[in-house]
């Protein structure tokens, strides 16, 4: 409980010093003018809010694959995101949905290609290829597309970029995160339960199925929610749930919480540092929590692999 | 006094065809009963069924004379400890807690009955380790901790002496023999000297229960080179305890 209280503070702070920090420098908030934190504000918001949204569907996709190694994007679901939003852009629509649809789609068929008995292995071997084929099939959209533009736009979605976002999208957004840690964080036991693997979770009166079921449209929505809204994001889906387990353990009851709250600190803070460092100029922020997460994430896997 | 679990017509096996078929089994409070049979023989694939993890291929099961329940009724009235359990990141004493099949945090009374069941099974001290750092025979108590905890009346084991040292196994032969008269359990195994101390004994081969009585009846030469293919001499203990038994090698 004082880790949650803890975290809970770190993210305070980290949207408090993300609203401060500006390509300008440093200034408190309340010494700002009204327009500068009209821009700022929904972009940190919506950080936090991606953030969060991938760092539970990690949790979801790590208990559905039953492999603390699973990201959001493991059932093909980056290459479902980009096929789809590199159509959508190529039709003059926006990339958002596309990319949600795209997403969706990918899973979808990645779920009717496994059907029969319950494979994690299998599972994700489908998601990857899928993925594979889907991104192959985007990239000769772009490759072959004759005006630039798509590429241009496309580039900014691929590499992920938290921009800014009316606040009804945000907040519908935050009420989908809001809504899926609730409704999971209820179910721990059970999800606790599925990690003793399917037949004992069964002999403990745990309906294997149709949890596996709902966690994995959970996940579904929270990750095509979050590319719809900013873009391909990696590592955040896979470092959140990692380094939570190693603050609170593998109960979900604390999990869930803990990498809400990690997830939602962790992009505020590496979209800030996407949009000052290089000041003027803007760095994606898919690219900047992949240059920091990963070499992060290798550490953490040395330190538990070993 | 009515069946923990009775089974009529039942035919079981995960293969392309049923492994085992027609059986009938009753399941008494208090019995103790060894499912025997070579490899293959449909040993586990009964006792899943039993377990209410498999449904039968054909015929009818019952427990307590209705059907399985749903929810945290259900470790309740079956307990279930299999074999090659995957090892949980989480602590022991919370792994036994997911044994009462709740779907809230535990009581205070939850964890007292999570707490007596770590000692009746001496994890104590094992209380807080991750179960991914236990050895074999630690895991396998934990297995039977988080089996045992929700107080079912029906317990099901698959090999629960597998892999254990000898002080091990005799430790689950005795915890076995401690369960109180209400309680059946009903365990697939190879180990003979572990089915010698079961009060009923089924033996299992050719696609059908050979044998279903008294373990002291089943356990005689004859029906068990009929039951393993294989000639099997019992040495019994002069001072009265449970028999020994001397595989021969040789095709019976």
């Amino acid at each position: 409980m004082r880790t949650l209280l803890a975290l809970a503070a770190v993210l305070a702070v980290a949207a408090a010093l993300a609203l401060s920090l500006g390509p300008t420098g440093w200034r408190a908030p309340w010494a700002m003018s009204d327009v500068v934190l009209a821009l700022r504000a929904p972009r940190v918001a919506l950080a936090a809010v991606v953030g969060a949204s991938l760092a539970l569907a990690g949790v979801a996709m790590q208990a559905v694959v039953r492999n603390v190694l699973a990201d959001p994007y493991v059932l093909g679901m980056s290459g479902g995101a980009t096929a789809g939003a590199v159509a959508a852009l190529a039709n003059q629509l926006p990339a958002g949905p596309g990319a949600a649809a795209g997403a969706a789609a990918a899973v979808a068929l990645v779920r009717a290609l496994c059907r029969g008995a319950f494979s994690p292995a299998r599972l994700v071997l489908t998601g990857v290829t899928v993925g594979a084929i889907a991104a192959s099939a985007a990239g000769v959209m772009l490759v072959l597309s004759p005006a630039q533009r798509l590429l241009r736009g496309a580039q900014s979605w691929l590499f992920g970029g938290v921009s800014i976002a009316p606040w009804s999208i945000i907040a519908a957004a935050a009420a989908l995160v809001a809504g899926a840690a609730i409704w999971s964080g209820r179910r721990a036991p059970a999800i606790d339960r599925l990690s003793l693997g399917d037949d004992v979770a069964t002999s403990l009166g745990t309906d294997v199925g149709r949890l596996r079921r709902a966690l994995l449209a959970g996940a579904v929505a929270l990750t095509a929610s979050a590319v719809a809204l900013s873009g391909l994001i990696g590592f955040v889906g896979l470092i959140a749930p990692h380094a939570a387990r190693t603050l609170v353990g593998a109960g979900h009851r604390l999990l869930i919480p803990a990498a809400v709250l990690l997830g939602a600190a962790l992009l505020v803070v590496t979209d800030a540092v996407a949009r000052t460092a290089f000041a003027p100029r803007e760095v994606p922020v898919g690219l900047v929590t992949a240059l920091i997460g990963g070499p992060w994430f290798l550490v953490l896997a040395r330190r538990e692999l070993a | 006094m009515s069946a923990l679990f009775e089974a009529r017509g039942v035919a079981v096996g995960r293969g392309p065809a049923p492994c085992l078929t027609g059986v009938d089994l009753d399941v008494r409070p208090g019995e103790r009963i060894a499912l025997l049979g070579a490899n293959g023989a449909g040993k586990t694939s009964l006792a899943r069924v039993v377990a209410g993890l498999d449904r039968p291929r054909a015929g009818r099961v019952r427990w307590l004379g209705d059907a399985l329940p749903r929810g945290p009724a259900r470790p309740r009235t079956v307990g279930v400890v299999l074999q090659g359990e995957i090892a949980a990141a989480l602590p022991v004493r919370e792994l036994v807690a997911l044994g009462l099949g709740l779907d809230e945090a535990p009581t205070a009374a939850a964890w007292r009955a999570v707490d007596a069941t770590l000692a009746d099974l001496e994890l104590t001290a094992l209380a807080a380790r991750p179960c991914s750092t236990l050895s074999g025979g630690e895991a396998q108590r934990a297995a039977m901790a988080r089996a045992r905890v929700a107080g079912p009346r029906l317990l099901v084991l698959d090999e629960p002496t597998n892999h254990l040292d000898p002080r091990r196994r005799a430790d689950v032969m005795a915890w076995l023999d401690r369960l109180d008269d209400a309680i059946a359990a009903v365990i697939a195994t190879h180990d003979l000297e572990l089915a010698a101390r079961c009060t009923r004994a089924v033996l299992i081969a050719d696609g059908r229960i050979l044998f279903d009585g008294a373990a002291a009846e089943a356990l005689v030469p004859d029906r068990l080179a009929a039951a393993l293919g294989v000639a099997v001499r019992r040495l019994d203990d002069p001072s009265g305890g449970p028999p020994l038994f001397r595989v021969d090698g040789r095709a019976a």
